[in-house]
């Protein structure tokens, strides 16, 4: 029993020492930079975790680029690591530090951002899939970037109920779909909020498999769980979770069915690399996380920029959509691709509105 | 609901199991053979995520599945050693030692991955190998096992026969009788002249070998490539499983089989609309209980042994101590 006891000791230490023990990458080196020329902008994202996976930060660093290409910006990003307790103390130090926008994403940083802005009104601050409290004072220099993942979710839900009762190659005669999420959180179950209902919007008879891993970096989770979707009669897929989600995509690739990207435009990161696999992505539910961020930097430096307030990116502003690659209209059918249109236009329009789980 | 209980009693959920419990069979007997040896080696976290990278690295470098078996392998033993280097002769703390292994396979694993590939999440960018499956010739055309028995990665296979390589390896051969003989009593082991220390970084280098086997089953069998973390704790709950095993072949098999077995049930149900982290309490609520069962057995068996004792007090005299030992063993040998 003593044994036992230690074992379970050690592994309480060990986990607490690896949350402490990420990698060094600090903010620190960000400072003291000098660029000549004529004064750029200077603009800073902070990932509250580390570049590479293959979706919503590498997005995000991405719209820095470009922004930076395109304009007389001087950018840099740091990696904060997934060691929450250097968020905040990095932060401060780069809102102490010789930059005119600072960028934080994700609901984890929202409240060290609506400590520091008020401290800094000659800053500029940008926070992207989750808004700050305006409600509060002093936010004013503050401009929040919110994503309608549901109505992107809603579109890949109602082409998966199409092809769930089509006669397409690997879709079988059972009305079940299936949706991988990485944590019951509520950003992901607004994607699943949106799955639902798109699947329901075309077919209410189509049943919805929905499965947590409960963790965002194991793919041979991901994988086992979308197997057994595909076991209990699933034959289409929607990965959202990361590393995770990307084990679904193996398994779809194993047993020859469909399934749908996330984020990112998946199709295309696998085309190259392992084709086999690319070709069972149907298409890709895309968050645009760098055009939104490219976007914020240029209405800002054409003065346009509404601070104080957060902005909903849907379909119509192109913060959300369905990637349109050559493997969708390879494998998918026009009329049905035509109907995902119809139905993007009509949420576009207002005439459909999708229910969300954030803020609930 | 129907279709769940279709699925649960199908030869699918009978494959998934033996799928799911192959990365815990190997860490399980790695830890085994360590705490048999008296130097419990916790690191097998760090072996296998070490493993699990390198052989997806050698493989897509040099597009050999062969070199990148031994890389992984020897990686695996490499680490063994190293953690036997600090304990055995530097004298560290080995559970201490086995932490910062851990901690180090972590964060180096995700520093060559950056260098390597330039990315920090996956290898994803890479074109790994992956072991072949295997289909059994005969055993494939018998309905329902076959199903379940064949067609699986071929290191899933050798999961199986390395629970029987360890039976012969700690009960047939010298090295394992002096692997049980320095765990039980290194001192009465050295006064026979036996060498602690080698025979103790025998386990330790064993322990990674079989580590390596899981980590390389992880990366190259189960899925593609290599993720950050990917073991994702499965070495630890192999030493619960070890534990639960009595660090012996059958029993070390058995809870490994019993930690598959829940771990794809709770897989199978996930989808159904139960709140899902109730679902994801099962493998460990089913760890706990298990283990909670093993330690109540092993208690009443030291009772019985104990009135045993007391009888034999009463028929002659004064007893031998009962060596407290001999229930743990005894206990164990399932």
């Amino acid at each position: 029993m003593k044994k036992i006891l230690i074992v379970l000791v050690v592994l309480l230490m060990a986990s607490a020492l690896a949350f402490a023990g990420g990698e060094q990458e600090g903010a620190g080196e960000a400072e003291g930079e000098q660029v000549q020329k004529e004064e750029p902008l200077r603009v800073v994202l902070y990932v509250n975790g580390t570049l590479g996976d293959k979706s919503f930060f590498d997005s995000a660093h991405n719209g820095l680029e470009m922004a930076e290409e395109d304009y007389n910006v001087f950018a840099k990003t740091v990696e904060g690591s997934y060691d929450s307790s250097r968020w905040e103390p990095d932060l401060t130090q780069l809102a102490e530090g010789d930059w005119d926008i600072i960028i934080a994403g994700t609901w984890q940083l929202q409240e060290y951002l609506e400590k520091l802005a008020p401290m800094h009104p000659e800053k500029r601050f940008f926070t992207y899939d989750t808004s700050v409290d305006y409600s509060k004072e002093g936010l004013d220099n503050v401009y929040s970037i919110l994503y309608s993942q549901n109505e992107g979710s809603f579109l890949v839900g109602a082409l998966s109920a199409m092809i769930t009762n089509s006669d397409m190659d690997k879709a079988n005669s059972e009305k079940v779909v299936g949706f991988l999420g990485g944590m019951d959180i509520p950003v992901i179950n607004d994607f699943k909020v949106g799955y639902v209902e798109g699947v329901e919007y075309v077919d209410p008879d189509v049943d919805v498999l929905v499965s947590y891993a409960g963790a965002f970096n194991d793919p041979a989770k991901g994988k086992e769980l979308t197997l057994a979707m595909f076991d209990q009669g699933a034959d289409i897929t929607f990965n959202v979770g990361g590393e995770t989600g990307l084990g679904g995509i193996d398994a779809a690739k194993e047993r020859e069915q469909y399934t749908l990207g996330v984020d990112s435009d998946q199709y295309k990161i696998f085309k190259e690399t392992d084709p086999e696999k690319a070709e069972w992505i149907v298409t890709s539910m895309m968050k645009n996380v760098d055009l939104s961020i490219y976007r914020g930097i240029r209405k800002h430096i054409e003065g346009t920029l509404a601070y104080g307030e957060a902005e909903v990116l849907g379909l119509a502003e192109n913060g959300v959509g369905v990637a349109d690659n050559e493997n969708y209209k390879r494998l998918v059918p026009k009329e049905y691709r035509d109907r995902v249109q119809e139905i993007a236009d009509m949420i576009e329009a207002g005439e459909i509105s999708v229910g969300t789980a954030i803020g609930k | 609901m129907s279709p769940l209980l279709d699925s649960i009693f199908s030869s699918d959920f009978g494959f998934a199991v033996l799928r799911v419990m192959t990365p815990l069979i190997f860490p399980a007997l790695g830890f085994a053979i360590t705490d048999l040896a008296g130097v419990v080696n916790i690191s097998l976290e760090g072996m296998m995520l070490m493993s699990a990278f390198f052989g997806v690295i050698v493989g897509a470098f040099t597009g050999s599945l062969l070199l990148a078996l031994l890389a992984g392998i020897l990686i695996g033993i490499a680490m063994g050693a190293a953690l036997g280097y600090f304990h055995l002769k530097l004298k560290t703390d080995i559970i201490l030692g086995a932490i910062a292994m851990n901690m180090f396979a972590s964060g180096f694993t995700i520093f060559l991955l950056y260098v390597l590939t330039g990315d920090k999440g996956s290898t994803s960018s890479l074109k790994s190998l992956v072991f072949p499956e295997v289909h059994i010739p005969l055993l494939r055309s018998i309905p329902v096992l076959g199903d379940i028995l064949s067609g699986h990665n071929v290191l899933t296979y050798a999961a199986l026969l390395s629970a029987i390589v360890f039976f012969f390896l700690i009960f047939k051969t010298p090295l394992g009788l002096r692997i049980r003989a320095v765990g039980q009593n290194p001192d009465a082991a050295r006064s026979v002249g036996i060498n602690v220390d080698r025979v103790q970084l025998y386990a330790l280098m064993l322990s990674g070998l079989f580590g390596a086997l899981g980590g390389l089953y992880l990366s190259m069998g189960y899925v593609s490539w290599f993720a950050r973390d990917m073991t994702a704790g499965r070495g630890w709950i192999a030493i619960a499983a070890a534990t639960l095993g009595g660090n012996m072949p059958l029993g070390t098999f058995l809870a490994a089989l019993l930690f598959g077995s829940v771990n794809a049930l709770a897989i199978y149900i996930a989808s159904v609309n139960i709140p899902s982290e109730l679902i994801q309490m099962i493998p460990y609520v089913a760890t706990v209980l298990a283990l909670a069962l093993y330690a109540i057995r092993v208690q009443k068996r030291r009772q019985k042994i104990k009135e045993e004792a007391l009888e034999e007090e009463y028929d002659s005299g004064p007893p031998d101590n009962p060596p407290p030992a001999a229930a743990k063993q005894r206990g164990g040998s399932s």
